[in-house]
């Protein structure tokens, strides 16, 4: 059957052809080994053009990126360094650099928590969300280089270029993160960190449950919607593999209420944050589906007073690069005191006490 | 969008007039939700579709 389409005359959205720079690092980590797909790079991109091409819209749904930027950013200031070559992997509208030039809620007096900061690389896939906010006067608060990366998944540095990385909600979209990660590990400095938070695990369980159900009811099976996503317990394997030292990870949840189901997805959408997974069906879901699942949402997660709540779990991630100098565990056997007796003694009364 | 109405706010706003009929859907679904299969709540569904798209039409 010939059908004429009209996607044909729709002039297509396709970047411009970035020439790849010179420099030659090492991209896989086991070189021949198949890389897994399960993101489509291109789709990502379009949609994030696509919801930062509406600037309005983006920057009405930017409370996530900076409430966890501002977050990142605490993190930062409990590394009592100065950092005066930082890049921003993934930075979507420069949210890390904005909420660097912001006060610390915790301490206002103290100024804008840039002081700890030099210049930061801001390096994004995506140009026009990357540029968005270019003119906003917190530019001039602090040096932003920004710099549009042909593709997410490599690193266009000289290997030991940064003082820190920092990279704040995308790595969740990385098809390769074993990858990324070494690549991050080679552009550090010595002894230098990687500051990142990724969402994980079981981040919007809610809607990935309810759209479940709803076509499991209407369809009689189910598609994928929400992206899978990296767990706790996986990322420190990862940080581990990919070569860094002295990890911390940590879990933060954060919960925000909408009205309903659509405000959410529209939300999400606004973001670029829609799905962009290979395996997805083409096309929107059915409109039963969506009906089907705003009921059950309410049914199965609604709050009291009839908003909906969506989880987004956040995992912060901390590595150092490895150095000589490096302080480094102490050997085994070498400790003075027994930890479960120090616990016994002093654990029980509550921690007020030293 | 000014001037325009997304068809997702047409939708949003039409299902917000059928908070019963939704809840006797999700109720049905709640009630046994470890073993849904097609059409388990096609009763009350279509009670709700009937709702929704009278709502949507009368906007």
């Amino acid at each position: 059957m010939n059908t004429l389409s009209v996607r044909a005359f729709i002039p297509p959205l396709t970047r411009r052809g970035l020439p790849l720079r010179a420099i030659r690092c090492y991209a896989v980590q086991a070189p021949g080994a198949p890389t897994m797909e399960i993101f489509s790079n291109q789709h990502k991109w379009q949609q994030r053009e696509r919801a930062a091409a509406n600037v309005d819209a983006s920057r009405s749904v930017d409370y996530l990126r900076d409430e966890v930027a501002s977050r990142l950013c605490e993190r930062v200031l409990d590394i009592k360094r100065h950092f005066p070559h930082v890049l921003d992997l993934g930075a979507n509208a420069c949210n890390v650099a904005h909420a660097l030039t912001q006060p610390s809620p915790e301490e206002p007096e103290k100024g804008p928590r840039s002081t700890r900061v030099g210049k930061i690389t801001a390096a994004d896939s995506s140009a026009t969300l990357l540029h968005r906010d270019a003119d906003l006067p917190f530019n001039n608060e602090i040096e932003i280089i920004r710099e549009v990366l042909p593709t997410s998944e490599l690193l266009p540095y000289q290997a030991n270029t940064f003082d820190a990385v920092f990279s704040s909600l995308s790595l969740h979209w990385i098809n390769d993160l074993p990858s990324v990660l070494a690549q991050v590990n080679n552009v550090l400095k010595p002894d230098s960190p990687f500051i990142s938070v990724m969402m994980g695990g079981d981040s919007l369980y809610e809607l990935r449950t309810s759209l479940q159900l709803a076509e499991q009811d209407r369809r009689g099976g189910v598609a994928t919607h929400t992206s899978p996503l990296a767990d706790v317990k996986d990322v420190g394997g990862l940080l581990q593999k990919a070569g860094f030292n002295l990890l911390t990870v940590d879990v933060d949840d954060i919960i925000v209420d909408y009205p309903d189901t659509f405000s959410l997805m529209k939300d999400l959408q606004a973001m670029g944050e829609s799905n962009a997974v290979l395996a997805r069906e083409k096309g929107g879901i059915q409109r039963d589906v969506l009906l089907a699942a705003d009921a059950i949402y309410r049914e199965l997660h609604g709050n009291e007073d009839g908003t909906l709540p969506a989880t987004f779990r956040l995992i912060y991630m901390i590595g150092w690069k490895h150095s000589p100098e490096q302080a480094k565990p102490l050997e085994r056997g070498t400790g003075m005191f027994s930890i479960k007796d120090y616990l016994e003694k002093n654990g029980e009364g509550g921690e007020g006490k030293n | 969008m000014p001037g325009r109405t997304r068809p997702i706010d047409k939708l949003a706003t039409a299902v917000g007039k059928c908070s019963p009929e939704s809840a006797v859907y999700g109720k049905c679904i709640f009630a046994d939700y470890n073993n849904v299969h097609k059409d388990m709540c096609a009763k009350e569904f279509m009670r709700l579709k009937e709702c929704y798209l009278k709502a949507y039409k009368t906007r």
